[in-house]
């Protein structure tokens, strides 16, 4: 098995005539690491993807593998190994052929074809499904094989285009923890493209999230999760209440327009006195006893009890609603729509300020 | 219960027009096939339905028919060749713009097809003018020119319909797989579209190997084919060996037809 290789894309471009599908996209991917490009549809994550791939050039960058520009390789030459949503296999050729496919491409000798054949079918645990053809396999059986097939010609990339997209939610989380596995074994540098959050802070070593061609942030899930670099990053990855105000006390805190002052690391660029948007999520709020200047004074509208945990969403003094999640108790809920409650943030590190127009510009 | 009347509707106005077109099949194109067929058998002298007496003398008289053998001769070869290059021309076309979305695939398109519009027999005038006019004699070449311009609109149709059920995915799955664009085709491409280059090439046979109109203009006595060939004999004496030919080369279809169908199954790649 060949052993991780870098990939660098330095300042990728492309435009679809006037339209700028991906801008200056800049990562350093280090070798035999799993990065997901995480996205909303349309931002551009698929363009970058075939970029990778050889499919398309870009119209401004440069895409280089082990420090060295690939660019002008057409994608059979650029061994960069791609599995697809739909799998793709060849339906005329049976599991054994598809696998094969690759290696008769580069006019491996048939000896040493079967025992490359012989090995990824194990690898994937497929080998008594060598003699099928595509149609008469499962969604993840299909999947296994796409991976075998891609993995056997040992390319130096994988990139994996929403590979778990039409497969239903148990079987999804299966395949992650195989692809995760078969990743790690092979040591082999890997893209993989959602639009799934989960699925990205679930099985990425590192995230790189995209916001309309650029690259809003690339960090470790945790990072991306807890120190969302753009307002768009926060609401896109998990849950965010959204809180307007100004800031205060100097820039030590942010006066809310429900009423409430909240302690928050305001960065220095801030004014005081400037819009801002305050976001904590929703597990990051709790109920507490009495009124405060730092808590916020709301009205119960609805309480949705979720197995371990309750959703509480609740409507503040300026008619805006947030929502807050505690671990459920035993019993009957302890709230009920119309009870009036205080909402407190865990710690000033729960929340994130960012500049009011971040907002306007409709990112959120 | 509107709901249900509208189901009703439909299953109703779905048997009224298949039911009408199956009576109009049977009527217009089984019944006159089976009078012609009977009628091969006669053991009369002319052409009558029902026969008075049913022998086999006209499939005999076909054997030593040898102007009708040497004009079905021409047919098959004209045929064969006309398929060929249709088949290489159409398949070729069919690939370059059959995934493209520019201007100017749409225009070829068009362009090919439109012998399929026009009528035959302006056509197959328009093309004896233009020979005359080069100073090339009317020969088998001629003729088989002829029935390819009329022939490739049918695989290119075919094969640009089976391209489009091509997923795109399966030729990048292969490019990234290290294949080159020439064994991608070969692998992928070809098995992929080959029944329906097979069904364009069934029909394209067909249509030359029964075309009037062209033929009449670019054939000269020599290379008379098939089709006209009967046609003159009906017009001059009524042969009833046009009965016993035509009822060879119904049977000799439906047996074409029969082998295609278990080879590809065909008739999926006709519509």
């Amino acid at each position: 098995m060949s052993r991780g290789h870098t990939l660098t894309l330095d300042g990728v471009t492309h435009r679809f005539g006037p339209v700028v599908a991906v801008r200056d996209v800049t990562l350093e991917i280090k070798a035999g690491e799993l990065v997901c490009l995480l996205g909303p549809s349309g931002c551009g994550k698929t363009t970058l993807l075939r970029v990778i791939g050889g499919f398309l050039r870009q119209s401004a960058g440069c895409v280089l593998i082990d420090g060295a520009p690939v660019d002008p390789l057409p994608p059979n030459h650029r061994r960069v190994g791609i599995v697809f949503q739909n799998y793709a296999l060849f339906p005329h050729m049976t599991v054994a052929e598809n696998v094969a496919y690759g290696l008769e491409a580069r006019g491996m000798p048939r000896g040493r074809i079967r025992e490359q054949v012989a090995a990824m079918l194990g690898l994937v645990r497929m080998e008594a499904f060598a003699e099928r053809y595509p149609r008469e396999l499962s969604g993840g059986q299909q999947q296994r094989v796409a991976l075998a097939r891609a993995l056997a010609v040992e390319p130096q990339i994988l990139l994996l285009d929403e590979p778990f997209g039409a497969l239903d939610k148990n079987l999804r989380i299966d395949m992650q923890i195989e692809v995760k596995r078969l990743q790690r074994e092979a040591g082999i540098t890997s893209i993989l493209v959602t639009h799934d959050q989960e699925e990205a802070l679930s099985i990425a070593d590192r995230i790189a999230v995209l916001h309309r061609g650029a690259v809003a942030q690339f960090a470790s899930p945790t990072e991306v999760y807890d120190r969302p670099a753009t307002l768009f990053v926060n609401t896109f990855v998990g849950a965010a209440n959204l809180l307007r105000g100004r800031v205060a006390d100097g820039g030590a805190a942010v006066a809310l327009d429900c009423g409430a002052v909240l302690p928050c690391p305001v960065g220095p660029e801030l004014a005081p006195g400037a819009g801002v948007v305050v976001t904590v999520r929703p597990e990051r709020l709790g109920f507490a006893a009495g009124p405060a200047r730092d808590r916020l004074a709301a009205t119960v509208r609805a309480v949705l009890p979720l197995g371990s945990l309750t959703i509480h969403e609740v409507e503040l003094g300026d008619g805006s609603a947030i929502k807050v999640m505690a671990v459920r108790q035993a019993g009957e809920p302890a709230l009920r729509p119309g009870d009036r409650v205080h909402c407190e943030v865990v710690s000033p590190d729960a929340c994130a300020v960012f500049p009011e127009e971040d907002r306007e510009r409709g990112d959120a | 219960m509107p709901e249900r009347a509208r189901l009703d509707f439909d299953a109703w106005s779905f048997r009224l027009v298949m039911g009408g077109l199956t009576a109009v099949t049977v009527f217009f194109l089984l019944f006159p096939t089976v009078i012609v067929i009977l009628t091969s058998f006669t053991a009369s002298e002319s052409l009558k339905f029902p026969p008075d007496g049913y022998s086999l003398r006209w499939y005999a008289a076909l054997l030593g028919a040898d102007q009708m053998r040497r004009a079905a001769w021409n047919s098959l070869e004209v045929a064969v060749m006309a398929t060929a290059a249709s088949v290489a021309l159409g398949t070729a076309g069919a690939l370059a713009i059959g995934r493209s979305r520019a201007w100017w695939a749409h225009a070829l398109d068009s362009l090919f097809m439109s012998p399929l519009l026009l009528p035959g027999l302006a056509f197959g005038f328009a093309a004896l003018m233009y020979v005359s006019l080069l100073g090339v004699e009317l020969s088998l070449a001629t003729l088989t020119v002829g029935h390819i311009v009329v022939c490739v609109p049918f695989v290119l149709r075919t094969t640009i319909a089976s391209l489009a059920q091509l997923d795109p995915a399966l030729l990048d799955s292969s490019a990234s797989l290290g294949a080159s664009p020439l064994f991608t085709f070969r692998r992928v491409t070809l098995p992929m579209i080959g029944r329906g280059i097979g069904a364009g090439a069934f029909i394209a046979f067909m249509a030359s190997f029964d075309n009037i109109p062209v033929s009449l203009f670019l054939s000269d006595a020599r290379t008379e084919v098939l089709p006209i060939h009967l046609w003159q004999i009906i017009d001059t004496h009524l042969d009833v060996r046009a009965a016993s030919v035509s009822a060879v080369l119904i049977v000799l279809t439906l047996l074409l037809m029969l082998v295609a169908e278990r080879l590809a199954g065909l008739s999926r790649h006709l519509r």
